[in-house]
Order: structure tokens, then C-alpha cells, then sequence
């Protein structure tokens, strides 16, 4: 009797429990295509990913926006032609008038100024703060004085709750808080050379300051036992701060003019800036997100002095004092985003070519698994599916070649895959690294057979290269020929730096993530190093988040990488290596490369550029090397044969608006 | 009873607290940096900052203050996903493992029961024989094969059900019957052994020898007791379906605990991970807790003895 009333519980639980969240989908989607990983933000200022980026270029437009098929950037909210100083320096935008948010308001140029405010403030700023920092005229100067300003609220922010704080924000507190206390404190502690004060410790998000200079430390200690008052020192900082915070943005190079007309004004010519504007960073913002902005009475700031927002934003469905939910300016407006399931897009009923539109709804379905997702697309659930890269997918690539699947896309990527040197680090986990010296990285990168890893390892056909910029990727760029494959060469290189036979030779690590891909490419190469060079190799697997925290902090010797360019430009790629460019975890620094990049880029003729450009890439890729290119990456999608207006490209960056099906 | 039932949950209590501690220590010495991505890199005042602001550069600030928000029911940011909160992720997954879970058991239960009593009635007999090759199948096929294998077969060749995803009654079957198959067999093999144990006892041979229905003898007098360690066994196994299995989850592509647990802890996702951990503690201890009860209503001699 009981295993009935056990078993009818069960089933009604089940049932109650299923309806739930078992809510109605609503009707199927004109169009449907699959995601393989979660949205991590729709946040612009944050985006980096290229699934988040390719919901965000079509929920907002930018000043320009894509060519469905080439990525050229077409008119976007601005018109064309655009106003260009003859310098290029100054972009005057005129705005479409009949641009319009989702809920009917116009699109105005304060709209845009908001929009890429938010990308250089910290608090908000993203992996993309860069695209305007580097380039808009006064832009670095606000971020670095926003930066140390952040750097000494926290401090400051710490020492007043009692907390005793790093010799890295003691150093920013003597250096920015304009502190006399501070500076009384710093001038007790024992004299140093002078010339020590001037060392920075070590660049280290993750918190460990190696090399940190001894005084900060014993500075950092002084002011965490003192009893001086921090709670009135961060509330005057922070006061002054927030005053004068309008007052130095107005300085950053974007402007008003009226309702509909920016004035954009570059630190130097950018021949690229209207590609750069269609980028997902560069969309204007709605003012209505005010609303959720988190300060401390009214100062747009938090205590930190970071500008944060309530990041629910983004949710169609979010209201809180008064926000009415997400507000957007694209082709379409974000409906429904079931988190991990599914987004819904609409088309937006105020976008300026709304009857150009050809799908009304779009669902973006999320699968956790990409074998899943190819079964969803074979049994006709999803019109379009991005990322297939699964086990077979190399047989997948001969299908699609061999015309087998007509189906099967494999555009060329506008990425690279390859692996980084330490250039710079003298010893790595107290083994010297003999990878200072650019013979021994020549050497190696000349010792590897890439078209054996990629015929045979990884049977995908994709490119294999020896640049740094995916040869024929952008027009009339003179790619330089890279190293080839040389074994005795490299033994050579590898004898002139004082390795016969890799006698002497520390044994290296290879760093990779935990991934097939990876592990396998660096077997194969550990065992060609180990085969030509006579050296000894360890492989290194690392789950991601420590490796990339290896990586940053140049705790390696040979590391797994890869880029993907942002912009149909080289300095895409070649930035990589500049001095002290953020993203540069090789270390390496040649002024003859960062020089020509300077030269480049106040270089007005498109043709001299390129050449100025070329030249910087064959530093690195003949004869500095830090970097082992290996081959250029190749996307395996599937679109179904009814589908119209979506073209393959090396970009991967698919306009909605463009997107139909014609059964 | 009920003072039984308050030493239960006073003991429950205790061992969240511990769960608790335990968590928060491995989370805090795990490597690596959640700010940090690996591809690009963000300068390391904001990286303070953030930290300061999230209560992540104190392990102590962070200790009391995850505390105090897991009692309201507030699990702070997810760095992951950064337009969403904990307890937002885990308000939204767990309802559907919830669902799926139970599901799952109550199939488990509805197939293992019969199967262990009919394979008991007459053991080492063809049915018996099937069934452990079955069970055998059950315990050791992965989720991932078995699923993947319905999927195949009823989603690609024959159309029955979608290809995962979660939002439509016809998501249910395929994902439900893979997550019960180990359950199954489980109860199958459980409920079997303790018939095996009863229908030798002197109290059956009784009822038998007073001329009672072997069909009555079985299912009330022997199954009653033979039921108990399945009870027990119902209990975490429950607790463990219903917060959601990674591998299911990804094969049928469903947004529930599992995988939340797995990227939160891959991610360095401090606040997920650790909610996840207290949502399965919870659950596990409300179930076992539940099961002890029952066992009162079973077994008469534990009411006797509390």
C-alpha cells in the first residue's frame, strides 16, 4: 500500500516541480541558431567573448556597423561620408535622425559619449578599454589618473576599516594621495639610494609582489599601525576626486556638437577607426541605466572611486527604481534571456530599417555540449550552428571539402594559433631561461616540422604559418616570409649560443591549458625538441584560470597562445609584442619593432604604412622570435541550405539584419 | 519524536557549518586568479579594487561576509557571468534538477522495486538471470554513453524527442530515464538481496504455513521490512539527483546544478561553488532527515525505541 503512496508522491512532486520550470517557450523562432558556451556578459564595456559579441553588435549599433560578407565597416548610426580632418584626427559623425532606442528616444550623441565613457572608467572598463584608451585623444591620461586614483581609495578605503594594506598601494598612496602624513611617514623610515625609489614592483594582478621594493613594504606596515585619521584622509580624496572628475573627462576628445553631430578626436591618425567603431565596445548607451548606478551620495562613484552599475542591466525584465529594462538601439531588442538556455531576440520596432528585417525572431539556443548541438542541427532543431569543435571535426573538414557536405563551411579564421617565448624573465622557477636569447628561440622555432603537427596531429588542413598577421588577410599588407623548417640550422643557432648538441641546456617547460588540442601539439613538439635539439622537455598541463595567472606573471618558459584580431588591421596582431602593451606575456621588447610601430602610425599613406608595418613583422618573425607561429585557424560551421544571408567569413561576425530563410 | 527530530536538525545544522568551513578553506587556497582572464589582461589597480570591493582581499572579511549573505539567502556576484548573481544562477538550476531528479528516483523506484522482488521470488530463475544482467548494465554504462545512445536513437533516427534543451514536457523522458538507470538498478539490487534475507526469516515461513497467498506473504510481509535499506538508500540518492548530475546535464544540453558546480569550481567562481556545495549539503541533510522519519512509519520497533 505504502509503495503507492511513496510512488504517487513522487510522480505529483515530479510534476508540481516540472510545470514550474517547465514554463511555455512561446512560439518556435523565425530562426534559430546555437551557442555553445554560456553568455558570459552583455555588459559592452566588458564583452570579450565572441559569443557575447555576436548577441551585442546586433541588440545595439554602433557608429558604423558590418559588411555581412567582407566585415568592411557600412553606415551604421552615423552617416556617410564622414567627415575626416585632413590630419585624420578629427572624425565629425553626423547621426541618422530616425535612429532610435528600443523604447521610441532618439539615439544622441551624448548617447555614445555615455556608452564609451563607461569603457575607460574603471569599475567598468573591459578586456576592449584599450580600443579607446590607446586612440582617443586625452583618453589615456583620464584612465591613468582614474587608475591611480582608484589605487589610493582602496588604499586609503583598507586603512580606514583597519586593514593593513600591499607595498603597492603604500606606493600609490605616496605617490598620488598628495598625503603629508604619508609623505612624513615615507621620509622616516631609513634612507635609501635614490635610485631605488624609482623601481616599480613587478606588475602582478594576482596579487603576489615578487620583487616588491622592501621600503613600500615597511611604508605599507608604518601606515597600518598609525592612528592617523583614514577615514577623513579617503573622505577628503575621494570629495576632491568626484569634483574634478567631469572636469578632466571633458578633456578626453569626444564632444557634442549637437544632438546628432560627435566630434571624435584621435591621439594620432587611426586608418581604421570606422572598423574599430562597428566593434561591440563602441555602442552608445541608454541614459535610463543611471538608475542603477551603485555611489555614494550622488558622486557617480563607490567608495573604491570605481563606477559600478547593478549588473542586471542587461535583463530585458530587470526593474528597479524605475529602471525599465534593457534599452537598446540594434536591429533587434533582447526579449527573453533564460539563463543557460536560451536568448530570444525580436526585431526592434523603433530601428530606423525595420522593414529590411528579415526575420522577426531569432533564438540563440544554448547547448552545453557541441556533439549535442550537431545532433540538434542534423535532426533540424537549429538553422545555424558556429563552433563544431569536436573530436571528428577533421572529418567533418573533409566532408565539407571534398563537397560531400555542402552544408559544411570552413572559412580561413582571422586567428592564429601559436606559442610565446619568456623573453624577459632571467630564470623561471629558479632555472635560468636560456629563452632571453633570441638564437636559442630561433633555434627552436626553426627545429619544429609544422606541417607534420597539422597533417598529422591535428588532420584539420588548417594553414600553417610562420607570421604573426594571417597571411592574406588584409589587402595590399606585405606579409614577410617567417622561418622555415631548418633542423641543422637550428642545432647552429642552438651551438652560437653555447649549447653544442643542447649540452648545458636547462630542461624546459611547456605551459599549456588542459586541453586535447594542446596537449597534443605540445607532445609533439616536446618530442621534436628533445629528437633535433637534444634538450630535455616538460610538459605542463595547467587547468585555465592558473594558467593564465602562469602566464601574465611570466611564470614560464614556453607558453600555449593564441589571438584572434579585433580589427582588419595588422597592429591587431603586432601590438602583441609592443613594449609594455597589456596584453604582451612574452615580455619581449625590441625599440626597433615598437619604433616602426610609432612610424606606422603617424604615417598618413595607406601603402607606406603597410611597408612600415611589414618591416616591424619580419623583426619579429625572422629574427627575434618570440613567439613559435604555428598555423592559422580555420572555423568549421554548418548553415542549412534554406538559409540566406549568412556568409562565412574570417571574422565570424554574422549581422542579423541580414539573416532570412526561404525554404 | 520531536525531540528526536530537534537533535536531527540541531546535528544538520552542525555539519553545514563544517561543510562550510571545509569549503571556504579548499576555495581560498585554490590557484589562480577569478579577475584574470587568459587571453587578455586587466590592470592591476582595477584588479584591487574589485577584489576590494567584493570582500576578496581579506580571506577573513570574505569568511564572515559569504556567512552572512548565504543566511539571507544572498550568495553575492558570479564573476562567470557577470550579469547574474548566485542565488539568481541557483534559484534558476535548481528547480530543474529538482524536477529531473525526482523524476528520475520515482522511475528508479517504480522499475527497481518490482525487479528486485520478481528476480528474489525465485532466484537464480531466467528472470532473475536477466535482470542482474540488466542491473549489471545499469551500474556500469556511464550517463554519458547511455545518453547520449537515447539521444541518438530516439532524437536523430527516430524523432521522437528533441535534441536537448529544457522548456517542454518532451525534454523530460530522455534525460530522466538516463539519470535513473544507475538509481534503478541500485533498488533493483537492494530490494532483491533484503527479499532474499526476509523470505528465509521464520515469520514468513509462518505466514506460509498458515495457508496465506504467497502473493500476500511477499508484498505485505516480506517487502515491508525487505523495503528498509532501499529507504535508507532513497535518502542521499535522492539528494544526489535532485542537485543535478554534470554529465547528464551536458549530454541533453539541461540548465541545472551540475555543470554549475564543475565551471564554478574550473572558473575560480568562489561564490557559486560555495553555494552549490551548501544547496547539495542542505538538501542532503533535509533527506536524510525525511528518510529517518519514514523509518519510523516503517518500522514500528524505532518508534518503540525513541
Amino acid at each position: 500500500m505504502f509503495r503507492t503512496v511513496i510512488v504517487v508522491c513522487v510522480v505529483l512532486l515530479a510534476a508540481i516541480l516540472a510545470s514550474y520550470r517547465l514554463a511555455e517557450e512561446g512560439p518556435q523562432a523565425d530562426f534559430r541558431y546555437a551557442n555553445a558556451t554560456g553568455i558570459s556578459t552583455l555588459d559592452p564595456a566588458r564583452i570579450s567573448h565572441s559569443h557575447d559579441i555576436r548577441i551585442a553588435i546586433n541588440i545595439w549599433e554602433g557608429l558604423t556597423t558590418y559588411h555581412p560578407k567582407t566585415t568592411e565597416a557600412v553606415e551604421g548610426v552615423a552617416r556617410f561620408p564622414v567627415d575626416v580632418s585632413a590630419d585624420g584626427c578629427v572624425y565629425t559623425f553626423d547621426l541618422r535622425a530616425d535612429a532610435r532606442w528600443s523604447n521610441g528616444d532618439p539615439v544622441t550623441a551624448t548617447d555614445f559619449i555615455r556608452g564609451w565613457r563607461r569603457v575607460i572608467e574603471p569599475g567598468t572598463a573591459g578586456d576592449y578599454a584599450m580600443f579607446i584608451v590607446d586612440r582617443v585623444a586625452g583618453a589615456r591620461e583620464y584612465y591613468a589618473w582614474r587608475n591611480q586614483a582608484v589605487a589610493v581609495l582602496t588604499a586609503l578605503h583598507r586603512l580606514a576599516d583597519g586593514w593593513p594594506i600591499d607595498a603597492e598601494s603604500a606606493r600609490a598612496l605616496y605617490d598620488h594621495a598628495g598625503d603629508a602624513f604619508v609623505r612624513d611617514v615615507y621620509d622616516g623610515l631609513e634612507p635609501t639610494e635614490p635610485a631605488n625609489r624609482s623601481v616599480r614592483p613587478a606588475r602582478s594582478p594576482a596579487g603576489h609582489a615578487q620583487d616588491a621594493d622592501d621600503r613600500w613594504q615597511r611604508l605599507a606596515d608604518g601606515l597600518a599601525s598609525s592612528d592617523h585619521d583614514w577615514r577623513a584622509a579617503h573622505e577628503g580624496f575621494f570629495r576632491l576626486h568626484a569634483a574634478r572628475r567631469d572636469a578632466r573627462f571633458a578633456a578626453v576628445g569626444l564632444q557634442a556638437l549637437s544632438r546628432h553631430r560627435l566630434r571624435v578626436t584621435l591621439a594620432r591618425p587611426c586608418p581604421y577607426f570606422l572598423d574599430l567603431c562597428a566593434f561591440a565596445t563602441l555602442v552608445p548607451c541608454h541614459a535610463s541605466i543611471e538608475r542603477l548606478r551603485e555611489q555614494v551620495d550622488a558622486t557617480g562613484l563607490t567608495s573604491e572611486g570605481l563606477v559600478v552599475y547593478d549588473p542586471q542591466w542587461t535583463k530585458p525584465d530587470y526593474r528597479r527604481n524605475g529602471y525599465p529594462g534593457l534599452i537598446t538601439n540594434g536591429p533587434y531588442r533582447l526579449k527573453v534571456w533564460a539563463f543557460k538556455r536560451r536568448i530570444r531576440l525580436e526585431a526592434n520596432p523603433h530601428f530606423w530599417g525595420l522593414d529590411r528585417l528579415r526575420c522577426r525572431t531569432i533564438d540563440m539556443v544554448e547547448f552545453a555540449d557541441l556533439n549535442t548541438s550537431i545532433m540538434a542541427y542534423e535532426a533540424g532543431d537549429v538553422d545555424f550552428l558556429i563552433d563544431m569543435q569536436v573530436e571528428y571535426d577533421h572529418e567533418l573538414i573533409r566532408m565539407a571539402r571534398s563537397g560531400a557536405r555542402p552544408d559544411l563551411h570552413v572559412p580561413v579564421a582571422f586567428g592564429m594559433y601559436f606559442l610565446l617565448f619568456n623573453c624577459q624573465s632571467p630564470t623561471v622557477k629558479g632555472r635560468p631561461n636560456p629563452f632571453v636569447d633570441a638564437r636559442v628561440r630561433k633555434a627552436f622555432v626553426s627545429a619544429v616540422d609544422k606541417y607534420a603537427i597539422v597533417n598529422n596531429v591535428l588532420q584539420r588542413g588548417d594553414p600553417v604559418t610562420g607570421n604573426v598577421v594571417p597571411v592574406g588577410s588584409i589587402p595590399a599588407y606585405p606579409s614577410p616570409p617567417g622561418l622555415g623548417c631548418d633542423p641543422a640550422q637550428a642545432r647552429r643557432w642552438l651551438t652560437e649560443a653555447g649549447y653544442p648538441n643542447g649540452e648545458g641546456f636547462p630542461p624546459v617547460e611547456v605551459l599549456y591549458n588542459t586541453d586535447s588540442q594542446h596537449e597534443k601539439i605540445s607532445q609533439v613538439l616536446g618530442r621534436t625538441w628533445e629528437q633535433e635539439l637534444g634538450v630535455r622537455v616538460e610538459l605542463r598541463g595547467k587547468e585555465f584560470r592558473t594558467f593564465g595567472d602562469d602566464k601574465v606573471n611570466r611564470n614560464y618558459m614556453i607558453a600555449r597562445a593564441g589571438w584572434w584580431g579585433d580589427y582588419r588591421d595588422p597592429t591587431t596582431f603586432l601590438e602583441l609584442f609592443a613594449t609594455g602593451n597589456g596584453n604582451n606575456d612574452s615580455g619581449y621588447s625590441n625599440p626597433r619593432f615598437d619604433a616602426l610601430l610609432d612610424r606606422a602610425a603617424g604615417e598618413a599613406d595607406r601603402a607606406r604604412r603597410l611597408a612600415l608595418l611589414a618591416e616591424a613583422e619580419a623583426i619579429i618573425v625572422q629574427e627575434d622570435l618570440p613567439l613559435l607561429p604555428l598555423f592559422q585557424h580555420t572555423n568549421l560551421m554548418a548553415i542549412k541550405p534554406y538559409v540566406r544571408g549568412v556568409y562565412p567569413n574570417p571574422a565570424v561576425t554574422f549581422p542579423m539584419r541580414y539573416w532570412g530563410i526561404e525554404r | 519524536m520531536s525531540r528526536r527530530l530537534l537533535t536531527r536538525l540541531g546535528l544538520g545544522m552542525a555539519t553545514l557549518i563544517c561543510v562550510y568551513v571545509v569549503t571556504f578553506l579548499l576555495v581560498i587556497s585554490a590557484p589562480g586568479n577569478p579577475f584574470e582572464g587568459a587571453e587578455r589582461n586587466m590592470p592591476p589597480e582595477v584588479v584591487r579594487a574589485l577584489k576590494a570591493r567584493y570582500s576578496m582581499d581579506s580571506e577573513l572579511k570574505y569568511f564572515f561576509q559569504f556567512l552572512w549573505g548565504a543566511i539571507r539567502l544572498d550568495f553575492g556576484p558570479s564573476f562567470q557571468y557577470h550579469d547574474w548573481t548566485c542565488s539568481q544562477i541557483i534559484a534558476d538550476a535548481l528547480p530543474v534538477s529538482a524536477a529531473l531528479g525526482f523524476l528520475a528516483v520515482g522511475l528508479a523506484v517504480l522499475v527497481g522495486v518490482p525487479v528486485g522482488v520478481l528476480s528474489a521470488v525465485k532466484p537464480n530463475g531466467w528472470f532473475d538471470v536477466t535482470s542482474l544482467g540488466f542491473v549489471l548494465l545499469g551500474i556500469s554504462l556511464p550517463t554519458f554513453v547511455t545518453g547520449s545512445a537515447l539521444l541518438i536513437v530516439f532524437a536523430v533516427w527516430l524523432k521522437v524527442a528533441p535534441v536537448g534543451g529544457w522548456g517542454r514536457i518532451a525534454h523530460l523522458p530522455l534525460p530522466a530515464l538516463t539519470l535513473s538507470l544507475p538509481f534503478a538498478a541500485y533498488v533493483a539490487r537492494l530490494t532483491r538481496a533484503g527479499m532474499l534475507d526476509v523470505l528465509g526469516s521464520e515469520f514468513i515461513r509462518t505466514a506460509l504455513a498458515k495457508g496465506l497467498a504467497p502473493r500476500t506473504v511477499v508484498w505485505k510481509h516480506a517487502f515491508k521490512v525487505a523495503f528498509l535499506p532501499v529507504l535508507s538508500f532513497l535518502g542521499p540518492a535522492a539528494a544526489q539527483a535532485m542537485t543535478g548530475s554534470f554529465v547528464v546535464e551536458k549530454v541533453f544540453s539541461i540548465p541545472g546544478m551540475g555543470q554549475h558546480f564543475v565551471n564554478g569550481a574550473l572558473n575560480l567562481n568562489r561564490g557559486l561553488v560555495m553555494s552549490t556545495v551548501l544547496a547539495y549539503a542542505t538538501i542532503l541533510i533535509v533527506f536524510n532527515i525525511v528518510v529517518d522519519i519514514l523509518y519510523t512509519f516503517v518500522d514500528p520497533r524505532i518508534k518503540e525505541a525513541t
